[in-house]
């Protein structure tokens, strides 16, 4: 217990001493080392108690020393229990042995710290392992302490300097005749290796030296290798998300959210079928075309041309009952007066199988594919004739199913369509075709306003807002619950139509003006005295429409937007 | 007109206010009555605060249950509770 100088309360030394004092002592040999613990402890609440109060230095040293004297012996006790290696125990061997500071010191300070010194020399050694103590009389218990002494050895390093100073000026002064070689010994030792504390430590533990950081070069191949990969990839993109056709896909997408239960069926049967109708077109058509890439380039036209066959289907399933049937019938069959001869086959299969009015969206839709790949394949319409005559009669009757009949009619078309330079036409006229077919579609749909209108474009726009609600929520939504926001804007666009009809009556006005809707938002309580609409067109919406909103003043004494 | 791109969210969403859809919407619902051309990006900008009120109703439902995606039935919840407040 030694000493604490009250000028530097936060030397290591005293931290070291509040860590001994917080601590409990666990040592094997209790009894023994209770005692002395005891006392030690004992000395060490006095000498604190004593440290908080600011002394001279000769006071405290003389108070240490005291302390000392009595430390002293509880250690001579305890030092013949050298086995309990406990860091406590060490540790405080350091503190006592260690002189505090530069200061010259009284004789009778040098005394206790050889005294000390000898009888712990063990114990310091292993504290300060790295300083290699070899002590003849006393086996260096080496490996028990570096474990031990791992968290008080940073605070070791830091007073070693105070350490080194003291023993220097010990040095001279502990010419004790009586443990002299030993003194003499350690202190020599000690200053000998005090420059390097840190080395062996990295050596003892070699996880706590800093590496330099391992660099892998770069592996060149392998990243060739992923470039090759990566650009393979994109191809496929292509074909599958062609530009002309997203909207379609995007118009298609909302109407899988729908209600009608045997629409998705559909839908997905007709995706399905479309993809192995597309499969085995391209199979056979692969096989029997002698040009390959004709064949390839009709695959992908019949890719494009079964992405937007699905525009068509989804919009067929739109139809409600058979009043969109019967239309896109008749559609099909004026289409259909463009096929070919082979469209006499087509026919055979027609009259084969009858099919209930969901099926013949089906088939519909593969007559579009059909048609659009005849019509594609044939530039010069050849007269239709017997052939448009017996589809007609076909046609009211419910549709065949044309699963099959699609891929061999395309094969037989391709017999025909091999001596006809397609792929620069094929593509013009793929690119009008798709036009054609909806002009031809939409003058014989007279009496019904047509639900594409009414559904793609109000879903598009209500999807726009279910993307905000999934952006807002931040949260994985399933798809029936974005069904139900989209009823739910429904719900509110009527309520809100509703309440500005009844504001602009109230106005006497035929028109709503955006005081109605202000008056509107401030009912909902969006808009509150403290919260004014302008704040709110600041949050939420961007800077055009801002401007168009807020009246803002500019050069000229003119107000925009005029009020 | 305005294309906002954040870059914390992965999807990117546009704030585009569909204001043909808006419009429409109105006719189709209200034939006899005009709408001002100001007036829709102020329903544009209810529907937005309608739709956020909603989702952070139906997130506040969803995280009572304790579940970690938006159910069917906590908008359910959510849509009662909010419609009947926007009611004005």
């Amino acid at each position: 217990m030694a000493d604490h100088d009250p000028d530097s309360d936060s030397t290591p030394r005293t931290l070291l001493r509040r860590v001994l004092d917080t601590a409990d002592p666990r040592t094997p040999r209790r009894p023994r080392s209770a005692r002395a613990g005891a006392q030690r402890r004992a000395l060490l609440e006095t000498a604190s108690s004593r440290r908080s109060s600011s002394q001279t230095k000769m006071t405290t040293r003389r108070h240490s020393h005291g302390a000392r004297s009595i430390s002293r012996s509880a250690y001579v006790q305890a030092s013949g229990h050298l086995k309990e290696q406990t860091p406590r125990t060490l540790l405080k061997n350091i503190l006592l042995t260690a002189p505090e500071s530069s200061i010259l010191m009284p004789k009778s300070v040098v005394k206790p710290v050889p005294a000390p010194q000898v009888v712990q020399p063990s114990r310091r050694e292993s504290s300060l392992g790295s300083l290699e103590l070899q002590l003849p009389e006393l086996e260096p218990p080496t490996t028990l302490a570096p474990g031990l002494l791992a968290p008080g050895r940073r605070k070791q390093r830091l007073r070693l300097s105070m350490f080194q100073q003291g023993v220097d000026q010990g040095l001279p002064l502990s010419q004790e005749p009586q443990r002299n070689a030993d003194a003499s010994s350690l202190t020599s030792s000690l200053n000998l290796t005090f420059a390097t504390p840190l080395q062996p430590q990295s050596v003892q533990r070699p996880g706590l030296a800093r590496r330099p950081p391992a660099r892998r070069a770069v592996d060149v191949g392998a990243f060739l290798q992923d470039l090759r990969d990566t650009s393979l990839a994109p191809p496929n993109i292509v074909l599958e998300d062609t530009q002309p056709f997203s909207q379609p896909t995007v118009g298609c997408s909302p109407r899988v959210y729908r209600s009608p239960p045997c629409m998705p069926h559909t839908g997905a049967e007709d995706t399905e079928l479309a993809a192995g109708c597309k499969k085995r077109s391209s199979g056979p058509g692969m096989q029997t075309n002698s040009p390959e890439k004709l064949a390839q380039f009709l695959a992908g036209e019949a890719e494009e041309v079964d992405a937007f066959a699905l525009d068509f289907l989804s919009t067929s399933s739109g139809v409600s009952g058979e009043d969109g049937v019967e239309p896109l019938q008749d559609g099909v069959e004026e289409a259909e007066k463009r096929m070919e001869e082979e469209g006499v086959s087509v026919s055979e299969m027609e009259a084969t199988g009858a099919q209930g009015p969901s099926r013949a969206e089906e088939p519909e839709g593969h007559t579009e594919v059909t048609e659009a790949e005849e019509s594609q394949g044939t530039a010069e319409a050849k007269g239709p004739g017997a052939s448009s005559g017996d589809e007609d009669a076909s046609d009211r009757a419910a549709r065949p199913e044309l699963v099959s009949s699609t891929p061999e009619s395309l094969q037989a078309r391709r017999h025909h369509q091999f001596l006809e330079p397609d792929p620069p036409p094929g593509a013009a006229v793929l690119s009008s075709e798709p036009a054609e077919p909806l002009l031809v579609r939409r003058p014989p749909r007279p009496g019904t306003t047509g639900p594409r209108p009414q559904q793609d474009p109000h879903k598009a726009g209500l999807s726009h807002y279910v993307k905000f609600f999934s952006f807002y929520a931040k949260m994985p939504m399933e798809r029936k619950a974005l069904e139900m926001v989209e009823k739910c804007l429904d719900k509110y666009f009527q309520h809100l139509c509703d309440d500005l009809e009844v504001f602009a009556a109230h106005a006497g006005r035929k028109t709503v003006k955006p005081e109605d809707v202000e008056l509107l938002m401030r009912r909902q309580g969006l808009v509150t005295d403290q919260v004014s609409l302008h704040v709110l067109v600041e949050r939420y919406l961007p800077l055009e429409y801002r401007q168009l909103l807020i009246p803002c003043a500019s050069s000229g004494n003119s107000v925009f937007p005029a009020q | 007109m305005a294309l906002s791109t954040t870059v914390s969210q992965r999807k990117q969403i546009k704030r585009k206010a569909p204001r043909g859809f808006l419009k429409r919407v109105f006719k189709r619902q209200k034939p006899q009555l005009r709408l001002e051309k100001s007036g829709d990006l102020l329903v544009h900008l209810s529907c937005l605060l309608f739709v956020h009120r909603l989702a952070e109703e139906s997130r506040t439902n969803a995280c009572e249950n304790k579940c970690g995606v938006i159910n069917k039935e906590h908008v359910l919840a959510a849509a009662k509770v909010i419609l009947k407040k926007s009611r004005g």
